[in-house]
């Protein structure tokens, strides 16, 4: 296996050498700098493997799409840190955000620029696995299962000329201006996901049987206790006011994040979403009162033992099972006597009921022609 | 006639709550007197208004019909789809109204209708009943307060449509169906009011209420109001209407609702204890009652001036 890759690599890497002077004339001018050469291999569409679990990747990178992700201006070894020759070798962990970049310096510090702190930040959540994980840990998202990192968004499609003419006027680029512009502004923006893209985004995983079933087998096997309401989750927040309004498309209402994640520094907080059962999660027992209260202006540790998780199972939820259980009885009892009732009296009463209406007349709209002889 | 000993006390009470004079009195038990054996064909055989002949309910009555009518449908339209939001018929009755923001707005402004609607009731009938009181013209028989008699009521009902009574019983102003539906609109209503303030206000419920049944009530407030919501529309649908609209009599539809009368024929046959306290009240009824009798040859042979016998009488 190992040998056709090698193979394919320097089928690659001959092909590269033929082809690379005439590729560099139809490189878009935005396109990002390629000083490393990269594309002299990474620009053919069929540069793919087929793995060993028989999934397809690609390792084709268009530069003009490149160009306008949030890395552009990040060398590609600035990340790819484990390749240091070409053609290079397999690579064996790939891209961890944790990585400090060469080129890039945080300006705020001059120190190399890193997503460190909040990778830290993250591996301590009850999401945190490393890179290359195994088994269940292979469930959790990793940092690009969230930060899918969109190449359009609408609200940066075109920046207010009433700003950037003013820039572009000493920045000379437009173009430089226009990213420039988007990503200092971008934070100012919301950007976050919508209520629902988050519940979607959590359903994924929390709603998927497969990764329940095998995260409560590896629970039971180590003898640690999941939360009640893990295997419902998604099932049963929509089952909860909070999950029908989300469904209805009102924002105002808690959507995951908003009870999981703490709000006092939300952007961090997302990345480290603890189980209830830890004191620091904010549903936890001690902190659950003052997550409502965010909301719901009156609540009080009684308004905290109401389920945000609704089930109406046996196991769930007895009571509710029950009185589900009870009212659907009676309505059908209820409908079924009223209407076996009007049945009866309809039937009972053949020999006054509408027909005999029709014939001696009847007390709705004009006189009845009762007055005309007597009925015996 | 002969009345129930029933009857006889509901005439006495009444005419001794009206202060009947003597000749009045004799007047009332005379046209009494008059009235066949067979109630059947003295309502069969009576002419009456469609428009209704004898004032029943007061224009507080009938508003407040009116207010019920059009909050509760209002509520049901706007109430059902949201709460089954994602079925196929919910999404165009959401967009006719302009979203299920929109849906959701109307259906708690209507609520506050309705609640003002049964605020409303509740003092009519209070201060209603307190000013009876004061007069001395209260009577529980006459009221919606359900009594003994209305499970005597039904199970004879019940006979007569089963064709083992040749009458059906002598039923007061509000008969036993009334007063079921009565009570189970209010009930209903007041369920529905629970149930949505919880909804509303859980924070304040919680408050309220301890902390081992807070959870619980919250939860029994979910399932009961689109639960209760539903019973009530296919009750009204399947009962009410039936009552007021299909039933043998009311076929296709009464107007006491807008009128507040109800005809002679509907009050001899469904209330005839209450018929009977019109006698009492109503002078012209007496009257009215009696020109009918005679019109239609009902009256006993013993009292009859021509003579014939008239159906419906023993011994005719």
């Amino acid at each position: 296996m190992l040998t056709i890759r090698w193979v394919l690599l320097l089928c690659g890497w001959l092909s590269v050498n033929a082809l690379a002077a005439e590729t560099a004339e139809h490189l878009p001018a935005q396109a990002f700098q390629d000083s490393e050469g990269c594309l002299l291999c990474h620009k053919y569409p069929r540069m793919a493997r087929i793995t060993e679990d028989g999934v397809l990747r690609k390792y084709f990178i268009q530069p003009e799409v490149f160009a306008r992700t949030v890395h552009r201006n990040v060398p590609c070894r600035d990340c790819h840190t484990e390749i240091n020759e070409l053609p290079h070798k397999p690579v064996k962990i790939g891209v961890t955000c944790n990585t400090e970049c060469h080129s890039v310096k945080n300006p705020a510090t001059g120190k190399p620029f890193s997503h460190k702190p909040i990778y830290d930040a993250f591996r301590e959540s009850v999401h945190g696995r490393s890179k290359v994980a195994e088994g269940t840990d292979a469930d959790k998202p990793y940092c690009v299962t969230c930060h899918t990192n969109p190449l359009y968004n609408p609200q940066e499609a075109m920046p207010p000329p009433k700003i950037t003419d003013r820039c572009v006027l000493c920045h000379e680029d437009r173009t430089f201006v226009n990213r420039w512009y988007n990503h200092t502004s971008r934070r100012i923006r919301e950007v976050r996901r919508t209520p629902e893209q988050i519940v979607a985004l959590c359903s994924t995983c929390h709603d998927d049987q497969r990764v329940i079933e095998r995260h409560l087998a590896k629970a039971k096997a180590e003898g640690r206790e999941m939360g009640r309401k893990y295997p419902l989750a998604v099932e049963s927040y929509y089952e909860s006011f909070h999950g029908k309004m989300v469904k209805y498309g009102f924002n105002a209402a808690a959507n995951c994040l908003d009870c999981h994640a703490d709000q006092v520094n939300y952007y961090k907080s997302v990345h480290e979403i603890r189980p209830s059962r830890d004191p620091a999660s904010p549903v936890s027992k001690e902190r659950r009162v003052n997550t409502c209260k965010r909301c719901h202006t009156y609540a009080d540790q009684n308004y905290a033992q109401l389920d945000p998780h609704p089930t109406s199972t046996r196991e769930g939820n007895m009571f509710r099972y029950f009185a589900e259980k009870i009212y659907n009885i009676v309505g059908y009892v209820v409908i079924a006597a009223l209407l076996g009732l009007s049945l009866f009296e309809t039937i009972g009463r053949r020999r006054d009921g509408v027909g005999w209406r029709l014939t001696h007349g009847s007390s709705w709209w004009r006189k009845s022609k009762r007055g005309r002889k007597r009925i015996i | 006639m002969k009345l129930s000993k029933e009857a006889h006390d509901v005439l006495e009470t009444s005419m001794r709550q009206n202060h009947v004079s003597h000749k009045d009195r004799a007047e009332i038990n005379a046209v009494v007197e008059m009235l066949p054996e067979d109630r059947v064909l003295l309502y069969k055989n009576v002419v009456s208004n469609p428009l209704g002949d004898i004032y029943r309910y007061s224009i507080h009555i009938r508003i407040q019909h009116m207010l019920t009518f059009v909050t509760f449908l209002t509520l049901a339209f706007t109430g059902l789809p949201i709460h089954f939001f994602e079925a196929f018929w919910a999404e165009p009755f959401n967009n006719l109204l302009g979203g299920v923001g929109i849906t959701r707005v109307i259906h708690r402004t209507i609520a506050v209708v309705m609640i003002f609607s049964m605020i409303y009731h509740v003092f009519t009938i209070t201060f209603g009943s307190l000013a009876r009181i004061r007069a001395k013209k209260f009577d529980i028989r006459r009221t919606i307060i359900p009594l003994w008699k209305d499970i005597r009521d039904f199970r004879a009902d019940l006979h007569y449509f089963a064709g083992k009574r040749t009458q059906r019983p002598e039923m007061d102003k509000f008969n036993y169906k009334q007063k079921l539906h009565y009570f189970a609109a209010a009930f209903g209503n007041g369920v529905m009011v629970l149930s949505g303030s919880s909804f509303l206000f859980p924070d304040i419920w919680a408050m309220i209420l301890p902390a081992s049944i807070a959870s619980h009530w919250q939860e029994l407030m979910r399932l009961s109001h689109p639960h209760e919501a539903l019973l009530a529309l296919l009750v009204i649908a399947f009962w009410h209407w039936y009552n007021v609209h299909l039933a043998p009599g009311r076929f296709p539809m009464q107007w006491t609702f807008l009128t507040g009368k109800i005809t002679r024929e509907h009050q001899m046959e469904e209330h005839f204890l209450e018929y009977l306290r019109n006698l009492v009240e109503l002078p012209a009824e007496r009257k009215a009652l009696q020109d009918v009798l005679e019109s239609r040859e009902l009256v006993p042979e013993s009292l009859s001036m021509t003579g014939e016998p008239a159906p419906g009488h023993k011994g005719a």
